[in-house]
């Protein structure tokens, strides 16, 4: 099977694409002006920001960059679409021909272009009674587009390059966690000859539910020499199936020609300017071959934050990097999430100290802990209870319980639902306590019941 | 004072129907008065660009070059009527007003910057904003006997201006007074961030008058006899009393311009109409019951005019898949052959020169015998100039049978004060016959 992806993120821009409207309003309308209203008379200007991101996603995924890029409009009628054109990239977009590299198998990327996001259509009233609203808060926000050859062979192996590329996207251009859960995919998959579509599947979790959907729905077809359909589908997030779209919604002719309003851009030489940096995976890659630490040891460094990495690396230098691991891993990646925002400089020179003396053999394993728990978790230092230690972690579970009454149900029925409940409580606790200790606490407390 | 001259536009708009809105603003205490063609956004007035489906919107902001001369001092005086959206060669295709020829209010202003031709040539001292795309500031000034000015693509901001086709359109002036437009026009030019294609061009600078001018073999052909007569004796007096020199040149290219034109401009068109489905703003549909698709189509269907829906079909046509290629994308590949065959030319000649138009103003009933096509055509002179993005002065040069002839003066980009001096030094040397208004 094949399967090609065109994955949609958001540009984490303070203002729009087009306009100085800012991109992080709440209230319905309330960021919104002629240009991203579409008002008669208004006319885009390019926010730099945006292109200087696309262009550094554009580097990131190795494509070539053009001389000169320039945006298109692309037409079809519809509510949200305040212009009844979007402004996208059609010829020459900020990247195209490039490679991703993913754990060791090369995937080709298309292209890469940038383009507007249009407003959100939001359904009130009571049934019976619904009507539609428009939000246009979202009409021009900046969003990248990249799309991928079709060299990708199973759903898991999609959500673990998609996962892998939103990591490296993230670290490139500054995406927060949210944006991530805001990914949209249109996943391409053909299973025999045909190529379906499946348009407009959100986060990765949903991607690879539609992508196993259809590998079954077309293996099945398959196999009762049934003839699979060169279609567009969308995914049903309620029932996780695929459905034939209306055809009328994606089979148009947009009918490009270029956006007159703004310029041809030279890109090539802002390409080169932009400074490369190293991106997670790569990192996870030198972490590797640098120190000799493990694979799957080096990417969860990375994941965690690369400002722990630094840590590390600097820990490696002043001991050695057995040393260093010991420590980072142990003691100090668990408390990492509530730590890193306000680790100042006298802190980290001590830590280092430490690392420094228990390599040289000045102090043991156990003083070693110990100086850097009280360095790092003052408050509960000195050797954790049971007990005392763990009314946080049982509050969380009660918290994330009481808004979930149903999930004892669920977890009757089946023991998995308990993993919803661990993830919320392991993003509540926020790192302080294992992943081991919350899973059996968490199912201890299910097992006793509501 | 301000009273007689708002009584005197009020009187002359009832015979020849200029203005679409006539501001009630006291006129007397500004410096100078101005009209903006009703395609150029005004918070004050409403803003229809001569279309039904834009009936009742009032802008919530001013076009740059309206905000620009008020600043300066002026009054607006009102809003002038046009073809619908700016397609049109007479002014016949306005959902509201016709404006009707100073000269003999029988036959056409011209088109599309018609009202504002009319009332330049109507109201003394005034001037008026036009705007053109393929010729709708020069058409007009030439059959209405005025000055009309159509400056670089890119000189003037279009902040504001509700577009045809916006690789074309262009704000510029008209008057009968060609130094009123020499004055003012710099209050209008230059870089504005809200309309990115103004910004980063060369400064104006101040240049003499062209001392060598060419005139396209082609264009002078198949000219009525009358026209090509005045057009002839304007030639001997730029000669003989402006000194300059006059040659005859090749310009095969502009054969191309016509079709390059109609397909840039439509397909540009067709997707800046696109906005207009009555959701914002502008006419609304009876009831929003319906499917989405059915309420654009029945909108549009109801309040977009025939020449509108034509010039949508058509730009909708050539950018279609496996179309594209052959119209659209062949047609700007025209559009920089046209470029170069000037730029050629201006390394013999300072500016190009030829009639305006192939006639004078025709009737009523004449334009309402003409197809489609021969409306299109009759563009041939004005079209080349506005697809390379050249400037250009039409000057009034003559009459026939009473009524007046344009000649027009294309220069290289950039040089739009070489044609504002010879505008300035022709007027010192034609005499223009006022036309008698009927008030």
């Amino acid at each position: 099977m094949k399967i090609g992806l065109e994955i949609h993120v958001q540009l984490p821009t303070r203002s729009k694409m087009f306009c100085p409207c800012p991109t992080d309003a709440g209230t319905p309308n309330s960021a919104i002006c002629p240009t991203c209203l579409g008002m008669p008379g208004a006319r885009p200007s390019l926010n730099r920001a945006a292109l200087e991101m696309g262009l550094r996603l554009a580097k990131l995924f190795q494509c070539q960059v053009p001389e000169r890029t320039w945006f298109s409009r692309k037409t079809y009628f519809y509510p949200d679409l305040a212009k009844h054109f979007q402004v996208t990239q059609y010829e020459n977009p900020v990247g195209e021909h490039g490679l991703f590299d993913f754990r060791g198998k090369p995937i080709r990327i298309r292209r890469v272009h940038l383009e507007e996001d249009p407003g959100r259509i939001r359904r009130v009233g009571r049934p019976g009674e619904e009507m539609s609203l428009v939000d246009y808060n979202r009409s021009g926000i900046p969003l990248v587009e990249i799309v991928t050859e079709p060299d990708l062979s199973n759903p898991a192996e999609a959500r673990q390059f998609l996962s892998d590329m939103l990591t490296e996207i993230r670290h490139t251009i500054g995406l927060t966690d949210d944006g991530e859960q805001s990914v949209r995919v249109d996943c391409n998959i053909s299973v025999g000859e045909e190529r379906v579509e499946v348009k407009n599947v959100t986060g990765l979790k949903n991607m690879e539910r539609a992508l196993k959907f259809e590998l079954v729905r077309q293996t099945k077809m398959l196999r009762s020499k049934k003839p699979v359909l060169r279609e567009t589908r969308r995914f049903d997030e309620e029932r996780k199936v695929t459905l034939p779209a209306r055809k009328k919604e994606f089979e148009e002719d947009y009918g490009y020609i270029g956006e007159p309003d703004l310029g041809v851009y030279n890109i090539r030489a802002m390409a080169d300017a932009l400074d490369e940096v190293e991106t997670p995976l790569n990192r996870a890659k030198r972490l590797c071959d640098q120190y000799g630490i493990a694979e799957g040891t080096s990417r969860q460094l990375v994941n965690t934050s690369m400002d722990l990495c630094d840590l590390f690396e600097e820990m490696a230098t002043a001991s050695d990097p057995k040393t260093a691991l010991f420590l980072v891993t142990d003691v100090i990646s668990s408390y990492w999430a509530r730590l890193s925002d306000d680790l100042d400089l006298g802190t980290r020179g001590k830590m280092i100290d430490t690392a420094s003396r228990y390599g040289k053999g000045e102090i043991n394993d156990i003083e070693a802990r110990s100086i850097l728990r009280g360095l790092i978790a003052p408050d509960d230092s000195v050797g954790t209870e049971k007990g005392e230690g763990t009314q946080a972690l049982d509050d969380a579970i009660e918290a994330v319980l009481s808004s979930n009454p149903g999930i004892f149900d669920d977890y009757v029925k089946n023991e998995r639902a308990a993993n919803r409940l661990i993830g919320e409580v392991i993003g509540r606790t926020r790192g302080a306590y294992s992943s081991k200790e919350i899973v059996d606490r968490v199912k201890e407390r299910l097992q006793r019941g509501p | 004072m301000s009273e007689d001259i708002s009584d005197r536009i009020r009187a002359l708009n009832d015979i020849y129907g200029m203005f679409y809105s006539i501001s009630d603003t006291d006129i007397g205490k500004h410096a100078f008065h101005f009209s903006a063609k009703d395609n150029l956004a005004t918070k004050d007035h409403p803003t229809t660009a001569g279309s039904r489906i834009l009936s009742g919107y009032r802008p919530p902001f001013d076009a740059a070059p309206v905000e620009s001369l008020r600043r300066a001092g002026g009054a607006l005086l009102g809003k002038t009527s046009m073809d619908e959206f700016g397609f049109g060669t007479f002014s016949v295709n306005s959902a509201f007003e016709v404006p009707r020829n100073p000269y003999d209010i029988e036959r056409s202003c011209g088109g599309s910057s018609g009202g504002a031709a009319c009332a330049a040539s109507l109201i003394s001292g005034h001037l008026a904003l036009g705007v053109s795309t393929g010729g709708s500031i020069s058409c007009p000034a030439a059959f209405c006997g005025v000055y009309g000015f159509t400056p670089t693509y890119g000189r003037v901001s279009r902040h504001g201006l509700l577009d045809y086709g916006n690789s074309l359109d262009k704000v510029g002036m008209l008057s009968a007074d060609c130094s009123l437009i020499g004055e003012m026009f710099p209050l209008i030019a230059g870089d504005d961030p809200r309309d990115p294609t103004s910004c980063g061009h060369p400064e104006m600078r101040d240049m003499d008058m062209p001392t060598r001018v060419g005139v396209p073999r082609d264009s002078v052909e198949e000219l009525p006899a009358g026209l090509r007569q005045t057009f002839d004796s304007a030639l001997e007096v730029l000669k003989e009393e402006l000194g300059m020199e006059v040659e005859t040149l090749e310009m095969p290219m502009f054969r191309y311009a016509q079709p390059a034109y109609y397909i840039i401009a439509t397909s540009e068109a067709s997707t800046n109409l696109a906005r207009y489905g009555g959701m914002r703003y502008g006419a609304r549909g009876e009831s929003l019951d319906s499917h989405f698709d059915r309420y654009f189509t029945d909108v549009r269907s109801e309040y977009l005019g025939a020449e509108a829906k034509r010039r949508v079909l058509l730009g909708t046509f050539t950018r279609m898949v496996g179309l594209r290629d052959r119209y659209y994308i062949k047609a700007l590949q025209v559009r920089h052959g046209v470029i170069s065959e000037y730029k050629r030319a201006y390394q013999k000649v300072d500016a190009i020169i030829t009639p305006t138009m192939p006639f004078t103003a025709p009737r009523f009933n004449e334009v309402a015998g003409m197809s489609a096509l021969e409306i299109y055509l009759a563009d041939h002179l004005t079209i080349p100039p506005n697809l390379a993005g050249m400037p250009h002065l039409s000057m009034p040069c003559g009459y026939v049978e009473g009524m007046p002839v344009g000649m027009q003066m294309v220069g290289d980009h950039w040089e739009e004060s070489m044609l504002l001096k010879a505008g300035e030094a022709w007027e010192r040397v034609f005499e223009r016959q006022d036309p008698e208004a009927m008030v």
